[in-house]
């Protein structure tokens, strides 16, 4: 495996004007000639579809929920960043480029990081023109509020909504698509594999979720949008069906894996509550503007909220970053949760939680302008908990919510596989070792919208694609492989259902290779996934038919690549010894507790290549340049 | 097809004949009641009043020949909308209840539709086509109420027309387009208002004619 | 305190689209009050599968309220009986213990039953293909401050798009309707200045792919406005009335 950045020459500020200038174009008659298969219809997949087909592609595109309008970008809540600079707080792309660089603790690349943050504000007007009711003024003037660890106000936002809006946006474009014969649409199907043919992505395998039919679809390039994959930890902020099978299944094909173990720990969701829990929700981020986090000074203070003396509690994020406060990134006040509760602090039944008030944020605002902004999130809370934020503080603890690892592409999204171009979440491209706030949607569409169709371009333009169909012996084999795995699976008819194990693998995730992580562990969660492994082939039960709709056969084959891919989570994550934004390594810390990185070492993405199910993995490390930015320890101090 | 029919034969379109023609109804049956008030003032009134609509001539016959129009489009609509209605459900529930949004008269208007059909053709035969020669119509209506069993079917009659229009006054609003958060909470008063007007000036005249001779 | 109650649950069974189906009877023990309705069937599920039967099929995605993938009749009310809640967001503590609970899915002849409690609703993508879009390129859009927008606009714009597309309208109505959800795609664009180019020949062309599909003639009933679970309100239907009839009548749109 080679890894070829593709990154274009020149400084920063013009290498993406003058890389789309150098990129072939495809002559428009052309363009009907060609096949895209897309899969994936989140922010990413959707806004790629519609503007693919747009430019004359004929574009397939598939998903596993039973219209594009459910994929999981539309959960996102709190908003969208752009360097629109709309308040005249000196915002600029140059900041917002800055910003996510040291926000992703310096593990991203320069140059697309900087794209990201060019494309962004036309990304807002796309998404205006579309009809995105975005949040405005009085004077009828879009709004914008500060989110996440930025001190500008940058982010765009619908309500608690955000990710929804955008998304329709998104569906609405490509439904228009569909109907204008541009786009076929494939719902309720679900991708098993990819097909190379002669090194290039030329289809896939999919599995038709109603009938249980193997179908195989050819294409001249393929496009993977199939999200994050922060399920393997069975509680997440994820939907149910968020999975790595699409990516791992690229990866096992020969595309390289970057970053598996940079996974996303959000510190603002509902505690876990009992055993029987099938998922965590997120209580959007933008709560922290107005929260102040506490926990009791004294260890095993069991007393109601309410009647803990101000001077017995420990507004811990306040005192710790005098500047940031309560809006530290993600990963510091993640990690800072976890910290009090370890030592015995943290409240609730559970005693993992800690109080998130909004008393103070009443007392001077008023009841009323605190409900006007966070009004449908504290009746979301209210729903899950029975409990009132309005009277009593909230509680809330870190959850599993994003993936910044995924499957390495170069400049043009493109993956190791020629012709298989990765996009949203389901790449690594622009997070480095953590995400900032409201920069998940605007990468998925970044990508979507103004970068996949000039890429796809170039790559469609000057590449010899051989004329194949699906009667090819690559599909036959494919696709053959694809069911014996599933009669396998069906097969078994063992005493321990899938949710066991996914419960399982989920719990030895969020203990070793979690928020904090140690050489130790890591080691031991590599064996306990293993026997986990061994034990599911052997006494997993899948009841049902192939042929007929079944759940249970979806989740079983999703958690059986989830028992592979943690695996290389833990190599990776053991391979990186240092600490870099998410990924800590108790090993690796400043005096003050901070993430300790190692630039002279692991200034690079790690890239996996598959070698065979018994083998391990191959590291390929591309070296990252910081020409335009100097590395500082983040200090949010 | 065309323009007006691609219009009129949408679900919209149809009830927008619905609407229409109901608020004629509606219309119709506030002048007709104003008419008939004159009963209270006694048989001449009553007569007068009937000679006066009937010294209209043509006008009349225009008048009736548009609420036959009105009544056909009315019924035919209806009768279809129920139909398709009914067929978009093959499989029903099992168990129904309601979130709050039903009223009896929204859940019964094919029915009680269908009633008044009923009921106008029999009053249509006891009044309107009764052989008029020799006597006053104020006498055929009064030898009409004489019998219990008239006030009866006029009395059950006019409470179900209050219900029927209890949910089609607003509703015909509603299938123009005229909700809006100013005006909606006074339509609704009307329709209201309507069905009481409707439901008690009709319904106490025939008791009172009984009760009179 | 964890608190737990027993149910008995009547959940309609069906193999397949084409396969007849019938009510089912399961007891649910020691069923947690903090549990969400979901994970109330999770737990069935998890018993059947290891009892060698066939779990229940029913759709769900992010078991948060947003997705619209998950809805289910439960004793003749869509999501349930709490006013503005999915299913998935619906907790057992609303349920007392001894309770019988009908759970069957969305019916409507436009939704046909693919199995068990899920059911097909791609008629709502085919009303929006038919015209739930702004027709703009990518690429081609102006900047996002040209056109001022008062809030009052937006925000009754928002509540319209607030749709999540779960269908709940359809299998509230009496008539199986889908008026509500229509609407409320044609509301939340003809609000919009960008939207009004279109406004005409989208109102045209979705109410008539709408009445195609097999869906029934709103009534006015306004049971879809008190069982959706975003609240849409049927200000949203009138206004799709208004946009029918102004298209219908006064457009140059033969
Ligand atoms: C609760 C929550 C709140 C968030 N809030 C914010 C926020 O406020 N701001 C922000 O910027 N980011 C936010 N994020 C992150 C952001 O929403 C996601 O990272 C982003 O939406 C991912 O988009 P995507 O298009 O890459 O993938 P997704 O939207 O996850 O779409 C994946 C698609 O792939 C399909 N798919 C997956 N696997 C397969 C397969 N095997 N076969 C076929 N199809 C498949 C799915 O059906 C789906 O259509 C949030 C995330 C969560 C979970
Ligand atoms: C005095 C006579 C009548 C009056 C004043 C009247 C009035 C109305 C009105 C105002 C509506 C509401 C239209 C709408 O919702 O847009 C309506 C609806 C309806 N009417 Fe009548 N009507 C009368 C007689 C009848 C008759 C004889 C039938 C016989 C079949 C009938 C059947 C219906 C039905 C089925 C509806 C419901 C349609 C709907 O809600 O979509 N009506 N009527
Ligand atoms: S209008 Fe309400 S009930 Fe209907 S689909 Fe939309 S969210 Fe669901
Ligand atoms: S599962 Fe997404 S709305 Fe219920």
């Amino acid at each position: 495996m080679q890894l070829d950045t593709k990154i274009p020459g020149g400084p920063l500020t013009e290498k993406w004007d003058r890389h789309r200038f150098e990129l072939k174009l495809v002559n428009p008659a052309n363009k009907r000639k060609f096949d895209v298969i897309v899969v994936g219809t989140g922010l990413a997949g959707g806004s790629a579809s519609a503007s693919l087909a747009e430019l004359g592609y004929n574009v397939k595109t598939f998903c596993i929920q039973d219209s594009p309008r459910r994929a999981h970008s539309i959960a996102a809540q709190g908003g969208i960043n752009a360097a629109k600079n709309y308040k005249n707080e000196g915002d600029s792309i140059w900041r917002l480029f800055y910003d996510t660089i040291k926000g992703g603790d310096f593990r991203a690349r320069e140059a697309n990081v900087y794209r990201l943050a060019q494309v962004s504000n036309n990304i807002i007007d796309q998404c205006v023109a579309q009809g995105v009711p975005f949040a405005r003024d009085y004077g009828g003037l879009l709004a914008n509020r500060s989110f996440g660890g930025a001190q500008v106000a940058r982010t765009f936002y619908a309500r608690g909504q955000t990710g929804q809006q955008l998304l329709l946006g998104a569906y609405s474009a490509l439904m228009r698509q569909v109907a204008d014969g541009q786009v076929t649409l494939f719902p309720r199907r679900e991708l098993l594999d990819i097909v190379v043919v002669n090194g290039q992505a030329r289809g896939i395998v999919a599995r038709n979720l109603v009938t249980g039919e193997i179908e195989t679809h050819s294409a001249h390039a393929v496009v993977l949008s199939t999200g994050g994959y922060g399920n393997i930890y069975f509680l997440s902020t994820n939907a149910m069906g968020c999975n790595v099978s699409a990516i791992f299944k690229a990866y096992k094909k020969g595309a390289g894996f970057a970053n598996p173990c940079f996974t996303q720990i959000h510190p603002t969701c509902v505690p876990v509550h009992g055993t029987y829990q099938s998922k965590l929700t997120l209580m959007s981020e933008s709560l922290r503007n107005d929260g102040r986090v506490w926990v009791p000074k004294n260890p095993g203070d069991k007393r109601p909220p309410r009647q803990i003396p101000e001077s017995e509690r420990d507004y811990y994020l306040e005192r710790k970053y005098p500047s940031f406060g309560n809006l530290v990134p993600r990963d510091v006040a993640s990690r800072n949760s976890k910290h009090q509760c370890d030592q015995g602090k943290g409240v609730g039944d559970t005693g993992l939680a800690v109080f998130l008030d909004f008393a103070d944020a009443i007392k001077c605002d008023g009841k009323d302008l605190i409900e006007q902004k966070y009004g449908n999130l504290f009746s979301m809370y209210e729903k899950i908990t029975a409990e009132d934020p309005y009277e009593t503080p909230m509680m809330i603890y870190p959850a599993v919510h994003y993936t910044m690892g995924g499957l390495y592409v170069d400049y043009n999204l493109m993956s190791t596989i020629d012709g298989l171009f990765v996009l949203g979440e389901a790449n690594f491209s622009d997070h480095g070792a953590n995400r900032l706030g409201a920069s998940a949607l605007m990468q998925g569409l970044a990508d979507g919208y103004f970068i996949i169709p000039y890429t796809i371009g170039g790559y469609l333009a000057g590449t010899p694609l051989s004329e194949i169909n699906t009667s090819h012996q690559a599909f036959v084999d494919t696709a053959l492989i694809a069911k014996e795995r599933i009669s396998k699976l069906l097969s078994v008819n063992g005493n321990r259902t899938v949710d066991y194990y996914h419960r399982k693998l989920g719990l030895i995730m969020w203990e070793y290779c979690g928020m904090t992580r140690n050489d130790h562990g890591l080691v031991t969660a590599r064996k306990m996934i293993q026997e986990l492994r061994e034990e599911f082939w052997e006494n997993v039960i899948v009841p049902g038919i192939n042929l007929n709709f079944n759940q249970s056969l979806e989740r079983a084959g999703r958690v059986a690549d989830f028992l592979e891919f943690g695996e290389l989570m833990i190599i990776d994550a053991l391979a990186r010894k240092e600490s870099c934004g998410c990924h800590f390594n108790e090993a690796f810390q400043t005096e003050e507790n901070e993430a300790k990185r190692d630039d002279d070492h692991f200034k690079y993405v790690a890239t996996w290549e598959f070698k065979g199910d018994e083998l391990e993995p191959v590291l390929h490390k591309e070296q990252l340049a910081f020409e335009n930015v100097e590395l500082t320890q983040r200090s949010y101090k | 097809m065309n323009w007006l029919t691609n219009t009129l034969w949408s679900s919209v379109g149809k009830k927008l004949m619905m609407a229409v023609t109901g608020i004629g109804f509606s219309v119709f049956l506030v002048a007709h009641l104003a008419g008939n008030l004159t009963l209270y003032a006694g048989k001449d009134a009553f007569n007068a009043y009937a000679e006066h609509v009937h010294s209209l001539g043509p006008f009349l016959t225009i008048a009736e020949l548009g609420l036959l129009f009105f009544a056909v489009v009315h019924i035919a609509t209806g009768a279809t909308l129920f139909y398709q209605n009914f067929k978009a459900r093959p499989v029903r529930y099992s168990v129904n209840s309601r979130a709050g949004g039903r009223t009896i008269g929204s859940a019964t208007m094919p029915y009680t539709g269908l009633v008044l059909l009923l009921f106008v053709i029999f009053h249509l035969a006891n009044f309107h086509f009764a052989d008029k020669t020799n006597t006053t119509i104020f006498q055929i209506v009064a030898s009409a109420f004489l019998k219990p069993e008239y006030v009866f079917i006029y009395v059950v009659a006019m409470i179900i027309a209050a219900i029927h229009v209890s949910h089609g006054f607003w509703s015909a609003f509603q299938t123009i387009g005229a909700n809006h958060p100013k005006y909606m909470p006074y339509i609704k008063g009307a329709s209201i208002l309507l069905s009481l007007v409707v439901g008690i000036g009709f319904g106490c005249l025939p008791i009172y004619v009984a009760l009179m001779t | 305190m964890i608190k737990t109650i027993n149910l008995t649950l009547k959940i309609w069974r069906q193999e397949t689209s084409g396969a007849k189906g019938q009510l089912e009877t399961y007891h649910a023990s020691n069923i947690s009050t903090d549990m969400s309705f979901l994970e109330m069937i999770d737990t069935i599920n998890e018993q059947l599968t290891l009892d060698g039967k066939d779990p229940i099929a029913f759709d769900h995605d992010c078991r948060e309220g947003i997705c619209g993938m998950c809805g289910a009749v439960v004793n003749g009310r869509p999501h349930g009986p709490e006013k503005g809640t999915t299913l998935c967001q619906l907790h057992m503590r609303h349920f007392s213990d001894g309770d019988t609970v009908v759970v069957e899915p969305w019916r409507s002849r436009a939704f046909p039953v693919i199995k068990d409690l899920a059911v097909d609703r791609s008629a709502m993508d085919q009303i929006i293909q038919a015209g739930g879009y702004i027709s703009v390129n990518t690429g081609g859009a102006p900047e996002a401050n040209t056109i001022p927008i008062p809030q009052d606009t937006a925000e009754m714009a928002m509540d319209a798009a607030a749709c999540i597309g779960c269908g709940a309208c359809v299998a509230s109505c009496p008539n199986a309707s889908a008026m509500l959800f229509t609407g409320a795609k044609i509301s939340h664009l003809a609000l919009l200045p960008q939207g009004k180019p279109e406004a005409a020949r989208r109102a045209l062309a979705m109410v008539s792919k709408m009445d195609g599909l097999g869906f029934g003639n709103c009534t006015n009933e306004r049971e879809c406005e008190a069982e959706c679970p975003k609240e849409i309100s049927i200000t949203n239907i009138a206004r799709l009335n208004r946009e029918f009839i102004k298209a219908g009548f006064f457009s140059s749109i033969m």
